[in-house]
């Protein structure tokens, strides 16, 4: 199920927020109104934290997380970082990590197996990811874009890349991935997926400019509703090619 | 894409109201004041800069009247025949040329007055000019009353006009007045469109909008048509008529089988027969309405024949619908929709443009790499929700439920739907609202025992970070040092039975050592609360004098009495602490340097005694030039000049630059002088009678 939302009037909510199949993070805001729409869908189920990262709101931007662990930037305090230990679950770790790429979400896109890393990130930095998220990493690029984090989406179940990834690239992408992937956008139009989506195996929130061709797509390649990927491929591609082209 | 908003026309002013606005500007932007006393080149200027200035302004206006209005030939041919049908192409293009006409006259006009102003000789005659030129200009406004008028009209009619759009996905409704077409737009749009039961209620083209298969369609509903010639078609029919022509659309011809509308089907029949050549290349479904009143299997066979054979010859479907029952209209409205969406479709995916797109319309399955399965992570609390259907089913509702996040009544009377879990932002707007209420985060803490949450804990402890001593190991490392200790404690007990360690020394030398421990410390001590926080005096002015009763240390008096209370003799010292810092005075040198024996001039000759003389005299100026140690200052107003010539210049032109004008007062002049009234400076008057006011 997608939901759409804003925070606080901006449609990027990727930037100010985290999912993953373990836990949630939102940025403290002026208003609880994001954090309850997070709150309302995943409480029930998984933790939903408010944080700050260096006392910036920009969490999704600065964090990088699957279920197993959280990787912070340098930038956080030490406070922050207490107050993340006591909200997150037992299982999973976190870790503060010393990169010059500090956006770490911005650099690295990752689901429970696997991460794309930004080309530059240091080897260190990749041991860390490897080890606290239990993952393989690769370093590569997405449509020309090193921020992998920014420009591609992906689950467990599946994904979404830049609209200009090439078709073999993605074919590339979706074998190093082992997840069903397809182009797209978000937010009527955007290519900053990791800006304008946040999603885990079960749950995804978008941006509110998000149209509803773009919801359909997310919810199929997510696997979100009981429909498979081939929605795109079948019930999808009149209306799709009608706007696209 | 072009997109058509007729809405941005500004407003055109009638021809009163532009001569107004004209001449007001004018007067607001150009200087007033002239004088017949000026050059006549000044007056000149004064009065072209009028007349241009007036020309240019007109020139603004009406060239963004004739830039503004749509351009017929420029626009979809959708809208330019229906602004010929509406408001009439000839004449709307006879006012707009009017309009540029009159400006081409204006300017050619500004350009006559203005040469001949250029040989105007006095003040009045170039204002007579200025005047007949103004004139002119106005009259020449004045003469496009009409088509002012005519252009207001139109401009207030198209910023009416629905925002139709020509390319996108477009649903067309027609049909004869009354047969239901309005109300099918009502059903599946949310246009309200005004239905009445008599003929012809809507009088012009109305859009609506909808959503199908994750697109946006637009619905336009058209006035009913009748079945005669195209020339004798009224503006209102006129409306349908284009839209049929020019949109690429998927048309739904209603046919009322009831015959309610007042219309055999014989005659809709007709009417599709007559119109039939507007539906070449577009979707056609010809649907069957009012089947509440008359269900189409029970129709004369005659009837039912004709219509059939309709879509039989015109080669499309028959669907059959009631707006009263809602039977049918949404298959209708799909039926009509997909049919337009494959054609537009088919049409796209010949082109290339589709090529672009193909990375989006195709989902790419990864090939295994290796054996290894990656699975989905969905806790069983998830699992569990979508097995009840909270989750991940197509009727899944958001659980917010509420309208955007604007404060709802609910919010305020704290009426919350129990159903869903009590969120933040429910407690949020009972505590008060966003910037009254702050969350305390604490209170989602998982921590092994609740009592901890809430627990404060310092940041900084002893000058240290505590954070720097957090370790998750910290009781396990804690216990270990324990046990080492312990272990230690034990060792030394079982090797020496608690026995101190000797010292070397007697108990006398260790008293000693002890007191001058003490003393020392107790020194440290003295000399740090000594140490105060004020400022070092100065050398020069340490111990020196401050007033009166100031007993100062170093004062000579005081250095005398201390010295020879310690048996040292003070003169000598007392005196050259007095000299220290002195000048050395000429007297002094005079007295140091040599003495210079005077010469013996009586055996000299008359020459030998000049030149000694000579000598004498230049030995004098250059004793005093040496004895000067330092350069003469010079007096601030010569620094920098370099001899007696250059000052006399300076000083010459400084006397010059402060002459003040004594020519002739013209009109470049800007001197300001006292302004004197004259019947308040001559006569009598006593203080009090007279003034300025």
């Amino acid at each position: 199920m997608a939901t759409r939302c804003q925070y606080e009037s901006s449609n990027e909510i990727g930037v100010f927020s985290a999912l993953t199949n373990s836990y949630a993070l939102a940025a403290i805001g002026g208003s609880e109104n994001f954090y309850s729409v997070l709150e309302a869908e995943l409480a029930d189920h998984i933790p939903v934290i408010h944080t700050s990262i260096g006392g910036v709101r920009l969490v999704g931007n600065l964090t990088v997380g699957n279920r197993r662990g959280l990787l912070v930037p340098s930038t956080t305090t030490d406070q922050e970082l207490q107050h993340l230990r006591n909200s997150l679950p037992d299982g999973v770790v976190i870790q503060r990590v010393e990169e010059r790429l500090s956006a770490l979400g911005n650099c690295v896109a990752c689901n429970d197996h696997v991460a794309l890393v930004h080309t530059d990130l240091d080897r260190e930095t990749e041991d860390i990811i490897a080890d606290v998220l239990g993952v393989e990493v690769f370093r590569q690029t997405v449509a020309g874009n090193a921020l992998v984090g920014s420009y591609c989406k992906f689950t467990n179940q599946g994904g979404m890349v830049h609209p200009r990834t090439s078709m073999e690239d993605i074919e590339e992408l979706s074998s190093l991935l082992q997840v069903p992937l397809v182009a797209g956008t978000i937010n009527r139009g955007s290519d900053v997926l990791g800006g304008g989506l946040i999603v885990n195996d079960w749950c995804a929130f978008t941006g509110m400019d998000t149209t509803s061709t773009e919801i359909n797509v997310v919810e199929s390649i997510f696997k979100l509703q009981d429909q498979g990927a081939d929605t795109i491929v079948n019930d999808m591609r009149a209306s799709l090619i009608d706007q696209l082209s | 894409m072009v997109v058509y908003n007729f809405k941005k026309i500004a407003a055109v002013p009638t021809a009163g109201d532009m001569v107004d606005i004209v001449l007001t500007r004018t007067q607001r932007k150009t200087p007033t004041v002239v004088h017949p006393g000026y050059k006549i080149s000044r007056i000149r200027s004064f009065y072209m800069r009028k007349v241009k200035f007036t020309q240019q302004t007109i020139q603004e206006r009406l060239g963004g009247i004739v830039e503004d209005f749509p351009r017929l030939n420029d626009i979809h041919p959708f809208y330019a025949d229906l602004m010929n049908i509406l408001y009439d192409r000839d004449h709307y293009k006879l006012a707009l040329g009017q309009i540029n006409t009159a400006k081409g006259l204006i300017d050619s006009l500004a350009r006559d007055y203005i040469r001949l102003l250029k040989y105007g000789d006095s003040l009045y005659r170039c204002k007579q000019l200025k005047r007949a030129a103004l004139g002119r200009m106005c009259t020449i406004i004045k003469r496009q009353k009409a088509a002012f008028a005519y252009l207001e009209e139109v401009r207030k009619h198209l910023s009416r006009l629905p925002a139709l759009d020509p390319h996108t996905r477009t649903l067309l409704v027609t049909g004869y007045p009354n047969v239901g077409k309005s109300s099918f737009m009502n059903k599946v749009t949310r246009a309200n469109v005004d239905v009445q039961p008599y003929a012809f209620t809507t009088k012009s083209l109305f859009v609506g909008h909808m959503d199908h298969r994750y697109l946006r369609w637009q619905v336009i509903d058209t006035p009913g048509i009748l079945d005669h010639p195209l020339e004798q078609r009224n503006t209102i029919e006129m409306q349908s008529v284009t839209a049929l022509a020019h949109l690429q659309c998927a048309v739904l011809y209603f046919i009322d089988i009831s015959e309610q509308c007042g219309f055999t089907v014989a005659q809709q029949v007709g009417l599709f027969k007559s119109i039939k050549p507007l539906f070449a290349n577009k979707q056609l479904v010809i649907v069957v309405n009012k089947v509440d009143q008359q269900p189409f299997e029970t129709l004369d066979p005659e009837k039912k024949a004709m219509v059939e054979e309709l879509g039989k010859s015109s080669n499309c479907e028959l669907m059959t619908m009631s707006n009263v029952t809602e039977e049918g209209v949404m298959d209708v409205k799909s039926r009509a929709c997909d049919k337009l969406l494959q054609a537009r479709v088919d049409q796209r995916v010949v082109g290339k443009k589709v090529n672009d797109v193909m990375n989006r319309l195709q989902v790419f399955q990864p090939q295994a790499r290796d054996g290894e399965v990656r699975e989905a992570f969905i806790p069983d609390s998830v699992r569990e929700a979508k097995a009840r259907g909270e989750i991940g089913s197509k009727d899944h509702k958001p659980k917010m439920g509420r309208g955007g996040y604007a404060v709802t009544t609910d919010d305020v009377n704290g009426d919350v739907n129990m159903e869903r879990r009590k969120t933040e932002r429910d407690i949020m707007w009972e505590m008060g609202g966003p910037g009254v209420y702050s969350m305390d985060y604490r209170k989602n803490y998982l921590l092994n025992n609740d009592d901890y949450k809430f627990d404060v804990i310092p940041e900084i402890m002893d000058g240290k970070n505590i954070a720097d001593f957090v370790d998750p190991d910290i009781e396990l490392k804690l216990a270990a040092l324990e046990e080492e200790e312990d272990a230690r404690i034990a060792e030394k007990e079982a090797a020496g039975m608690g026995e101190e360690e000797e010292s070397d020394l007697d108990s006398d030398e260790e008293a000693a050592v002890k007191a001058i421990r003490e003393k020392k410390a107790i020194l440290r001590q003295k000399k740090q609360d000594n140490r105060k926080n004020t400022a070092v005096m100065p050398r020069s002015v340490r111990g020196r004098k401050k007033d009166k009763h100031d007993n100062a240390m170093l004062d000579k008096n005081n250095v005398k009495k201390t010295l020879e209370s310690l048996g040292v003799e003070a003169d000598g010292i007392v005196e050259r602490g007095r000299e220290r810092g002195r000048k050395r005075s000429r007297k002094d040198a005079d007295e140091d340097g040599m003495d210079v024996e005077p010469v013996d001039t009586s055996g000299m000759s008359n020459k030998e005694l000049k030149r000694h003389k000579r000598e004498e005299k230049s030995k004098e100026r250059r004793s005093v030039s040496i004895a000067r140690s330092h350069s003469k200052v010079r007096e601030p107003s010569q620094q920098g000049l370099k001899d007696d010539a250059m000052k006399k210049v300076a000083t010459k032109k400084d006397m010059l630059s402060k002459r003040r004008f004594e020519g002739m007062s013209g009109e470049g002049d800007q001197r300001k002088t006292v302004h004197l009234v004259k019947w308040m400076n001559t006569g009598k008057k006593r203080n009090g009678t007279h003034n300025k006011r």
